[in-house]
C-alpha cells in the first residue's frame, strides 16, 4: 500500500523510526525520510498555511476528497520535515472522525518522537497536530 | 595558558553525567550557567538553619536570616564596588531591574523626549523603553551596529539634548560584540541623560566597577554569573535610585500606611515590596564569594582563548557564517548557509553538546544581520579546550551530515 504521495509505506516509516536506538539514529532516520517529502512550491507556502507556534516555519495545506484527508506540509527546517512525514504517514487518507479518534501523541511517541513533542519544540508540533486534527 | 578549567569541574558535579550516551557538553552558558557546590550549599544551608522571614520577626531566626540577608547586599555591593549597600536593590533578574527604571521614570517624560538604546539590545533592554515611549509619547531612538558588526565611528549624534535616558548593553548576548561603553556614556551624560547598563552578559566574565563606569543603573542576573535563578540586581546612584517611583507596592516597601496615605520606605526597601527571594540572596553572594577566590582575569582570558579557538578552527573551515568577533569574547555565534540552525542543534544535542539556536531574545537585531537566528556557543570558566574542540567536530559532522547532496 502507497499513500496519496506515492511514498514510503506508512507501515515502513513506523518500522524505521521504531527501530531508532538513540537519539543520533533517530536524528539520521528523520533526515532520510524527510528527503520523501515534497517540497511545496513557493506560492503555496502563504501566511495562510503557516502553522503559527512553530520555532521553524511549517506550512500545512489540507485537502478533502470524498471525506478523506490529504496533507501537504513542508518546513524550512529539514528535521521538522521529517517529522512531518512521520506524522503525516500517520493521518494521510483517513476521515477526519478518525483522525480526531487517534491519539496522535502517543502514536508519535512509539516512534521515538517523543523530544519534539516535549522540549522547545512543543507548541510546534502540537500545533500541527491541532491543525490536522480540525475541521 | 596557565589556567586549568580541571580544578574547577570537580566543583560543578552536574557537568559529569551521560547525555544520550555522550559526555555531556554544556556550551549554554550565556542563558545559564551551571552552580558550584558552595552554591548549592548556601541555598540548603540557608533552609537548614536560618530559614526566617527577614526584617520582621524578632526572633533568633529571624535575626540569623536578615543578618545574613544583609550581609549578602554587603558581599554584591562590594562586587561591583558600589560605594554603599543601600544602592544595591533585589529584583527577579534583569528584566526586572530594567522594568523597574523604566516604570520608575516614567513621570519624568514627556512628549518627545528620546530614550535611546543600541541595535544590539536584548528584548529586556529594549521592550521596557519601546512600552514606556509608548506610554509617554517619548520617541525610542535605536544607535546602530553597522553592517560588518562595528560601530559607526562618529555617533556622538545619536545623543540629543531631548536625550532622557541612554540604555545600553556591556556584551551583547547573541553576538558577543562589547558596546564602547566609556565614550557612549560620557556622550549621554553630557546631555543629562539617565544611564543604564545591562551587564547580564558581562558580570560572569569581566570584574565590574560600577563607581569607574559611572552610569546611573547597573542591573544584571543571579542565574548567569553561577548563582541561583529568580535574583538578580538593580544597582543605582543614591539620586537615580531616589528619583525613581516603586514600581510594585506592598508590604516591606512601607513605613506607614493608612487608608489615606502611605508613607514609603528609605532605600533599599522602598523598592522591594514583598518578601525578598532569600534564598537567591544568600546563593547570589555565594557566587560572588565563588567568583572573588578565583583569578578572574585568568578565567575571562581561558574563556575568550576558548571562543577565539573555536573562531579560528571554523574560519578555517570555511563555509560557515561568523557573527561574533575573533578574539575579546567568550561566545560565538554563527550560522550556515542553506542549513537550518535547529537542525544542526538537533544533532548536536543528540551528541550530548549543548547550545543555543535561536534568536537569542534580539529579533531586530537578527534582522539587521539578515538570518532568521544563529547557532551559539557559549563558554564558562569550567569548559575545557577538549570540550571547544568537541563543538567543532560535532558541528561539522553535521554539516555533513545536513549538506544536501
Amino acid at each position: 500500500m502507497t499513500d496519496s504521495l506515492g511514498q514510503q509505506k506508512p507501515v515502513n516509516i513506523k518500522a524505521q523510526l521504531q527501530a531508532c536506538r538513540s537519539k543520533e539514529e533517530t536524528f539520521k532516520t528523520l533526515v532520510t525520510l524527510s528527503k520523501t517529502l515534497p517540497r511545496l512550491p513557493t506560492e503555496e507556502k502563504t501566511e495562510e498555511n503557516k502553522v503559527k507556534g512553530c520555532e521553524s516555519a511549517v506550512w500545512l495545506i489540507i485537502e478533502e476528497k470524498d471525506g478523506l484527508r490529504y496533507f501537504k506540509a513542508d518546513s524550512d527546517a529539514k528535521l521538522m520535515r521529517g517529522v512531518l512525514v512521520a506524522i503525516l504517514s500517520l493521518v494521510e487518507g483517513k476521515t477526519l472522525v478518525d483522525i480526531q479518534k487517534m491519539d496522535l501523541t502517543a502514536e508519535l511517541a512509539e516512534l521515538n518522537l517523543s523530544s519534539y513533542l516535549t522540549s522547545s519544540r512543543t507548541n510546534g508540533v502540537l500545533a500541527i497536530l491541532s491543525k490536522i486534527n480540525t475541521l | 595558558m596557565a589556567f586549568d578549567p580541571s580544578s574547577l569541574r570537580p566543583l560543578f558535579p552536574i557537568l559529569s553525567q551521560q547525555a544520550y550516551d555522550h559526555p555531556l557538553t554544556y556550551l549554554d552558558n550565556a542563558a545559564t550557567t551551571q552552580k558550584p557546590l558552595s552554591v548549592l550549599d548556601a541555598i540548603q544551608g540557608y533552609y537548614l538553619s536560618f530559614n526566617a522571614n527577614v526584617h520582621r520577626g524578632a526572633h533568633f531566626l529571624s535575626d540569623r536570616a536578615t543578618n545574613r540577608f544583609e550581609q549578602a547586599r554587603d558581599t554584591v555591593a562590594s562586587f561591583i564596588n558600589a560605594p554603599e549597600q543601600s544602592h544595591i536593590i533585589w529584583t527577579k533578574g534583569t528584566t526586572e531591574a530594567i522594568n523597574t527604571v523604566a516604570f520608575g521614570l516614567e513621570h519624568l517624560l514627556e512628549k518627545g523626549d528620546e530614550i535611546l538604546i543600541t541595535s544590539l539590545e536584548h528584548h529586556a533592554n529594549l521592550v521596557p523603553w519601546q512600552q514606556l515611549a509608548f506610554r509617554t509619547g517619548a520617541r525610542l531612538r535605536i544607535l546602530p551596529l553597522t553592517s560588518n558588526g562595528k560601530w559607526e565611528p562618529e555617533f556622538g549624534h545619536y545623543f540629543t539634548d531631548r536625550t532622557r535616558i541612554f540604555a545600553a548593553t556591556q556584551i551583547s548576548n547573541a553576538i558577543g560584540v562589547s558596546t564602547p561603553l566609556p565614550t557612549m556614556l560620557n556622550y549621554a551624560k553630557q546631555q543629562g541623560a539617565f544611564t543604564l547598563v545591562d551587564g547580564a552578559q558581562a558580570v560572569a566574565h569581566h570584574p565590574v566597577d560600577v563607581q569607574a563606569l559611572d552610569c546611573d543603573f547597573y542591573v544584571f542576573s543571579g542565574h548567569k554569573m553561577y548563582g541561583p535563578t529568580g535574583i538578580g540586581v538593580l544597582y543605582g546612584k543614591s539620586h537615580a535610585l531616589e528619583i525613581l517611583l516603586p514600581y510594585q507596592t506592598g508590604g516591606e516597601m512601607v513605613r506607614h500606611v493608612s487608608y489615606q496615605a502611605t508613607e514609603f520606605n528609605v532605600l533599599p526597601y522602598r523598592l522591594e515590596a514583598g518578601t525578598p527571594h532569600i534564598e537567591g540572596v544568600i546563593g547570589l553572594a555565594a557566587a560572588c564569594d565563588f567568583l572573588n577566590a578565583q583569578d578572574r582575569l585568568a578565567l575571562l582570558a581561558w574563556e575568550q582563548s576558548l571562543a577565539s579557538h573555536v573562531y579560528s578552527r571554523l574560519q578555517k573551515e570555511g563555509g560557515i557564517d561568523i557573527y561574533s568577533p575573533e578574539k575579546n569574547t567568550t561566545l560565538v555565534s554563527l550560522s550556515v548557509p542553506n542549513i537550518h540552525i535547529l537542525d544542526l542543534n538537533a544533532y548536536l544535542d543528540s551528541q550530548g553538546v549543548a547550545v543555543r539556536a535561536g534568536s537569542h531574545c534580539a529579533h531586530p537585531l537578527m534582522a539587521q544581520l539578515g538570518v532568521a537566528g544563529t547557532l551559539r556557543a557559549s563558554f564558562a570558566c569550567y569548559n575545557t579546550m577538549e570540550e571547544a574542540n568537541r563543538f567543532c567536530d560535532v558541528l561539522l559532522e553535521a554539516i555533513d551530515l545536513l549538506n544536501d547532496e
